[in-house]
């Protein structure tokens, strides 16, 4: 199957900066793939996936080399309703997104854009204030809800353009716990959809990594790894010098099998379920030993 | 519970306001069975009809016009609190530089009020314009106060401005609510550090009020980067141009449809408008001269006309 | 210093979503300060204290006619809900609005002036240019309109013109100054900051 998104030797440096943000990216990203990107701040989550979206370089000035080719046609050639139609972004600040005077015009906005007839504006609107659970917000402004809900909206709008290819940049860095899990469950939704490209800039990784096919590792405006979740998460102090823990499970696990509780062969698991079966497998082991 | 709305007691009744921008605006109101674009006619109408009319009691009559719309759309008149400092200070400005600074005209009759010499016909005049105002002003609150601003926008569409034109509109709304909640946040930082603006000279007070302004533009700053970012996201264009290549449609306004009513109330305001209108420029019936009360005080004070 | 109008070699500048964003943002911007100024202190059609000129004047030496459009529109709103004056009037004000805010965008970029402020002679640009010319440009044009329409006498023009004026030159002057001294050498760096007239 061809990839949704490669890059072929990506840089860019942004204008008055003297530093490459990105240094030379060569990556490929399957069609329904649900990646996972982690690192430091400040070395290059945000400015990768502002690069597939095309706000590189159309909405920023700066060098830009190399190429990105969403689909097959390159993201520099491509004009901003292209893009959109293709790919949609959700931004960490959610209020930053919002323009419109309600939650309803605002998820309009986009499908209005694109040309669609009222009656198919509507059915989205429909269908993704149902996904996200923002029904009885429509008629109300998108400024006088809580962060949580904002968010939700801003995802709302994204899925309302129905784009193969969904960008999410720290979507739950501005919300109490409460509103991450929601965020997360509809990730969750789409994930087992199976209907879009899912591409999300975390560093909750605990919630991330059981949904993520594979994880992408930026450190110092490189992909410094690239690898299905599991693997990703095989070597924990690698990860750790680079400033991204493992999920705690998956440290507990890596524990026990240096304690030689658990054999190595054993399956990593990523998320909480998975710590406590491979905990119950351990015990088992000690007591019919 | 809407946590947009307020409750708000008038006369012992309970009625529900929504806060908006430009106001508070009722949750219920008769004014809402009608189509946006009728609400800002009547806006246009009676902002602008006043100017063909000299005669001060009819300008009155607008004025009680539109007070009775006011309660009529279920508005809460305590609110309009605000504009009373400037329905007076504008009285006091006018009617003190008529009587300081009359102008010269042999017409002119004076009369002693108080010891002081005053020209009857620069004071009427003065008086004639005053209510001229008022009620042009009252047409602006009363538009304000019964509708949001997703209603203006939806009007200002369907007058067939074009749609950046009223995006623009509509988001210089939006950014003024986000300036004032910057405003409020930042104030609220500097009070929770011991600032008190209560014991601080009105001269600080002003200089501080200023100072406000450099960290508000510098988020202004940021915010446009953010929202064009939004805007290219949504892939949006100058042009227009959609993706499907069908012309772009209007779903929020496609949600209001006219009625009859709108129908009806277009086509009286419409009527009297130009009625009005014409007879001022080619009959002068709403000339000052024409006013009961300006005929009235001459016969009294024996003034020639 | 480099001259912050100097385009670089090669560099191209065009109009965009950011240039229309900035338009509505400075919009609302001067909707707020127009709306506090013009409720401040008023004294019947003209306020004692109006700083919405000092925002018609920024933005037009920052972001060209886009802040000079700014400038005409958002005294539209601000008066409307400051009741400081009906629909039809801030209507007739609109080209001394327009004039008072692009003729500072004018100036800086004619005599080559640094929007910060750096010295004494940039200030005297922006007190003339920024503060004096267009608010005498303004009250005239204004109070004409006030007279015009009949909402003041004749006799009361000068006296009003004398209000409006030293009403939105003090704040201009202070206000304004300050704002550029502080804020220009970031928005000089922005893609929003408009070296020509439209980019």
């Amino acid at each position: 199957m061809d990839p949704a998104i490669v890059f072929r030797d990506l840089q860019w440096r942004y204008e008055h900066r003297k530093n490459f943000a990105l240094k030379g990216i060569n990556l490929e990203i399957g069609k329904n793939d649900f990646i996972g990107v982690v690192g430091p701040n400040e070395h290059g989550k945000t400015t990768l996936v502002s690069a597939i979206s095309g706000l590189i370089p159309h909405s920023y000035n700066g060098i830009y080399k190399g190429s990105i080719e969403v689909f097959g046609k390159k993201v520099f050639d491509s004009d901003a309703l292209e893009l959109a139609t293709n790919v949609g972004i959700v931004f960490s600040d959610p209020e930053s997104q919002f323009t419109a005077m309600t939650v309803e015009e605002e998820l309009a906005f986009g499908l209005e854009n694109m040309g669609f007839e009222l009656a198919k504006i509507r059915e989205r609107i429909e269908w993704a204030a149902e996904i996200t659970l923002i029904q009885d917000l429509l008629d109300k402004s998108p400024y006088d809800i809580s962060g949580g809900q904002k968010q939700r909206v801003a995802i709302a709008c994204v899925l309302a353009m129905d784009p193969p290819i969904i960008i999410m940049d720290e979507p739950t860095s501005m919300i109490d716990p409460l509103g991450k899990n929601l965020i997360f469950e509809i990730l969750r939704r789409l994930k087992e959809a199976s209907e879009h490209t899912l591409i999300v800039v975390e560093h909750n990784v605990e919630q991330l990594a059981p949904l993520a096919d594979k994880m992408l590792l930026m450190y110092e405006g490189l992909v410094d790894r690239y690898l299905p979740t599991k693997e990703f998460f095989a070597d924990p102090s690698y990860l750790q010098a680079r400033g991204v823990l493992a999920p705690e499970s998956t440290e507990f696990v890596q524990w026990l099998i240096a304690e030689k509780a658990l054999p190595a062969s054993i399956d990593l698991p990523l998320d909480l379920a998975g710590g406590i079966e491979a905990t119950h497998q351990a015990l088992q082991r000690r007591s019919s030993s | 519970m809407n946590s947009e709305a307020a409750r708000v007691s008038t006369t012992g009744r309970t009625a529900k306001a929504r806060k908006t921008l430009l106001g508070y605006v009722p949750m219920e109101s008769p004014f809402y069975a009608f189509h946006p674009a009728t609400r800002l006619i009547l806006f246009i109408f009676l902002g602008v009809i006043p100017l063909f009319i000299f005669i001060p009691e009819v300008n009155i009559f607008l004025l009680l016009i539109n007070l009775a719309l006011l309660r009529w759309g279920k508005v809460d008149v305590q609110r309009l609190k605000i504009y009373m400092p400037i329905i007076f200070t504008v009285a006091i400005f006018m009617f003190t530089v008529v009587i300081l600074a009359p102008g010269r005209d042999p017409s002119y009759t004076p009369l002693e009020v108080l010891g002081i010499t005053v020209f009857y016909q620069p004071v009427f005049f003065t008086f004639a314009a005053y209510w001229r105002l008022i009620a042009m002003l009252f047409g602006t609150i009363l538009y304000f106060s019964t509708n949001r601003e997703r209603e203006l926008l939806v009007g200002l569409r369907a007058l067939r401005l074009p749609f950046v034109a009223s995006y623009v509109v509509g988001l210089s709304i939006r950014a003024a609510g986000m300036f004032m909640e910057d405003f409020r946040i930042i104030r609220e930082a500097e009070q929770a550090r011991g600032l008190d603006t209560k014991a601080m000279r009105f001269s600080d007070q002003v200089k501080l009020y200023m100072m406000y302004l450099i960290p508000l533009f510098s988020i202004a700053l940021r915010r446009a980067n953010e929202i064009s970012n939004a805007l290219f996201a949504r892939g949006y264009t100058l042009t227009g141009r959609t993706s499907t290549g069908q012309p772009r449609q209007d779903y929020i306004r496609s949600t209001y449809s006219y009625s009859k009513r709108d129908f009806v109330a277009i086509v009286v305001m419409v009527v009297v408008f130009v009625a009005t209108g014409l007879a001022q420029i080619f009959f002068d019936i709403f000339a000052i001269e024409h006013s009961p009360l300006n005929i009235l005080l001459r016969q009294a004070l024996e003034i020639p006309s | 210093m480099e001259n912050v109008w100097q385009l670089e070699e090669g560099e191209v500048r065009k109009p965009g979503i950011v240039h229309v964003v900035m338009l509505a943002l400075f919009t609302g911007i001067g909707i707020v300060v127009g709306t506090f100024g013009s409720l401040a202190i008023p004294i019947g059609f003209v306020s004692a204290f109006w700083p919405g000129q000092a925002v018609q004047s920024i933005g037009s030496i920052w972001f060209g006619w886009w802040g000079g459009i700014a400038a005409g529109l958002f005294p539209l709103i601000s008066n409307s809900l400051s009741g400081s004056a009906p629909l039809p009037v801030s209507i007739a004000y609109l080209p001394a609005n327009l004039l008072q805010g692009m003729v500072a965008g004018w100036a800086f970029r004619r005599f080559k002036t640094d929007p910060s402020l750096p010295t004494g002679k940039e200030w005297w640009v922006f007190i003339l240019w920024g503060a004096l010319i267009p608010n005498a440009i303004g009250a005239a044009w204004g109070t004409t309109m006030l007279v015009a329409f009949g909402l003041i006498t004749q006799a009361a023009q000068f006296v009003s013109f004398l209000g409006w004026f030293i009403g939105n030159t003090i704040p201009t002057i202070v206000l304004g100054g300050l704002v550029l001294k502080f804020v220009s050498p970031l928005v000089v760096r922005s893609k929003a900051f408009c070296k020509g007239y439209w980019a």
